[in-house]
């Protein structure tokens, strides 16, 4: 008798009831499984790679920030605190002074300082950084390449889609770990940098 | 058939809209985006033809691994070193080369043509068939021997470690350093931010230090008074810019001064006082990033100038 039971056809109502039954099953684990991967993988942000910067100023015009997240920072490792700093002046400057027909910086965000004969340190007011790459080039033809772009991730939306990683003629920009989202040319020590 | 007519249209139309999407999805970077913060320093490197009153005449090919440094004896020798070699040519020909143990990152040859090579920390002296002579005691761990000059009694030696000349006496003694700050004395302290710390013995017999952090040059005598000094501090071609420029140096006859520089390279020539005379090569004749143009004039004022990226001595003579 139990036998038969057992052999008894599923009814088309109990079909459709189990199979429901089932597909949500699979949906709650399979739901289940991705958040599981999703809080267990790592977190990915933007970040450009100043070896293959070629300082086009599409960092200062292609962010949706305004001003650009894109901002410059120094790498005072390897600074050479130089009188006549590349990245500070612009070329036709006639006096090493801090007016601002001597400066290159569209936005004077370079503050220089004195430190000891004959040397001079150069900080970046974030603030005013606009990313647009000038001082970068400066440093890098003229002097040691200390002064370095970088997405600042503490202003960084970190859009699905970057607009100036879309807009970058050298394919610079790259997905990098959250946990470690600089890239510095030459130097990494974090408590050199501002 | 006017059915057919209009769905073939419509699936062209549909077509073209899919691939003006693609395009401007994919596609559509520009590359010729005007930059407004645009930076153009070409007018630097660009150096009106005039005043290059140099040409190129021939090049050396030496088989080394790593070129690093020339010297030219009296007797117009050239001689290479690097990465365990020595090599010797005259007019343009191989004479010979011999093996050293280590990398020479300066050499130089005496009167009496001995050639020693520093070797990061200490000094090596070879004859000219390569037979090692002696070998001088290390100066510290911190030392960077970037060149060497001598005259008959003494050896002076730039350390760019250290930031000083030190004097050596022929038997491989220091007797005196030379350039340490001395406010008293005016000497102002050599500011060396990376290993490119030249010097040489001038027409006049005495000692020119590059200060490369000040951009400028110091003239010593064998006491190590500083008789003299002059700076050009500039991104045109009358000075010197960046961190650490002249990086190499050479004299002519007339106690002209030729330099080498890195960031813009460019060979030049200063009158003894530093004005700016002429350029010697601009920096279109070298590879971008190029370091440690190592610099040496014979007796018939030829500028041989060592590339390190082109692995050659590339040899300058009046137009």
């Amino acid at each position: 008798m139990a036998k038969k039971e057992k052999k008894k056809k599923l009814n088309r109502r109990d079909f459709i009831d189990r199979g429901f039954r089932v597909s949500i099953g699979i949906g709650l684990v399979g739901i289940g499984g991705v958040l599981f991967k999703k809080s267990k993988a790592k977190e990915y942000v933007w970040q450009l790679d100043p070896e293959k910067c070629i300082q086009c100023g599409r960092c200062a015009t292609s962010c949706v920030m305004t001003p650009s997240v894109v901002k410059c920072f120094h790498v005072y490792d390897m600074c050479g605190y130089c009188d006549l700093c590349g990245g500070y002046f612009r070329p036709e400057a006639k006096n090493l002074t801090t007016a601002a027909e001597n400066q290159l910086c569209p936005t004077s965000a370079i503050v220089r300082k004195f430190v000891e004969e004959p040397f001079f340190e150069y900080d970046i007011i974030e603030e005013l950084c606009n990313g647009c790459g000038k001082c970068v080039k400066g440093c890098g033809a003229f002097g040691n390449g200390s002064l370095q772009l970088q997405v600042n991730h503490r202003l960084c939306v970190n859009c699905n889609e970057c607009a100036i990683a879309r807009d970058c003629p050298a394919d610079a920009y790259q997905r990098v770990p959250m946990d470690n989202p600089y890239i510095f040319s030459g130097y990494s020590n974090e408590e050199n940098k501002s | 058939m006017k059915q057919k007519l209009i769905i073939g249209f419509s699936l062209v139309l549909l077509l073209l809209v899919v691939f003006l999407m693609w395009k401007d999805f994919y596609r559509s970077k520009s590359k010729v985006q005007n930059n407004p913060f645009e930076y153009n320093i070409d007018n630097l490197k660009n150096i009106d033809p005039d005043l290059i009153t140099y040409k190129e005449v021939s090049q050396l090919k030496p088989d080394i691994e790593d070129l690093i440094a020339i010297a030219i004896d009296k007797k117009d020798h050239i001689y290479l070193t690097g990465k365990n070699k020595v090599i010797i040519y005259k007019d343009n020909s191989l004479v010979s080369s011999f093996n050293i143990d280590s990398t020479a990152y300066s050499i130089n040859i005496s009167s009496n043509e001995d050639v020693y090579l520093g070797i990061l920390d200490h000094i090596v002296i070879y004859d000219k068939n390569g037979k090692q002579k002696t070998k001088w005691k290390a100066i510290n761990e911190n030392s960077v021997i970037t060149s060497i000059a001598s005259t008959e009694e003494s050896v002076f030696v730039a350390d760019a470690g250290n930031k000083i000349v030190y004097q050596y006496d022929l038997n491989g003694k220091i007797i005196n350093e030379i350039g340490k700050k001395d406010t008293l004395k005016g000497i102002p302290g050599f500011i060396i931010p990376s290993p490119y710390f030249d010097l040489l013995i001038g027409i006049h017999g005495k000692l020119w230090v590059v200060n490369p952090g000040r951009h400028a040059f110091e003239n010593y005598d064998f006491e190590g008074n500083l008789i003299s000094t002059w700076e050009r501090t500039s991104m045109q071609l009358e000075g010197f810019s960046g961190c650490c420029n002249p990086s190499n140096i050479a004299m002519l006859s007339d106690g002209s001064f030729v330099t080498s520089e890195k960031g813009l390279e460019r060979i030049k020539v200063h009158s003894p006082s530093g004005d700016f005379k002429s350029v010697v090569a601009g920096p279109d004749i070298f590879e971008e990033g190029t370091k440690g143009l190592d610099l040496a004039v014979d007796t018939k004022d030829r500028i041989y100038v060592l590339d390190p990226i082109k692995k050659a001595v590339r040899i300058f003579e009046k137009k």
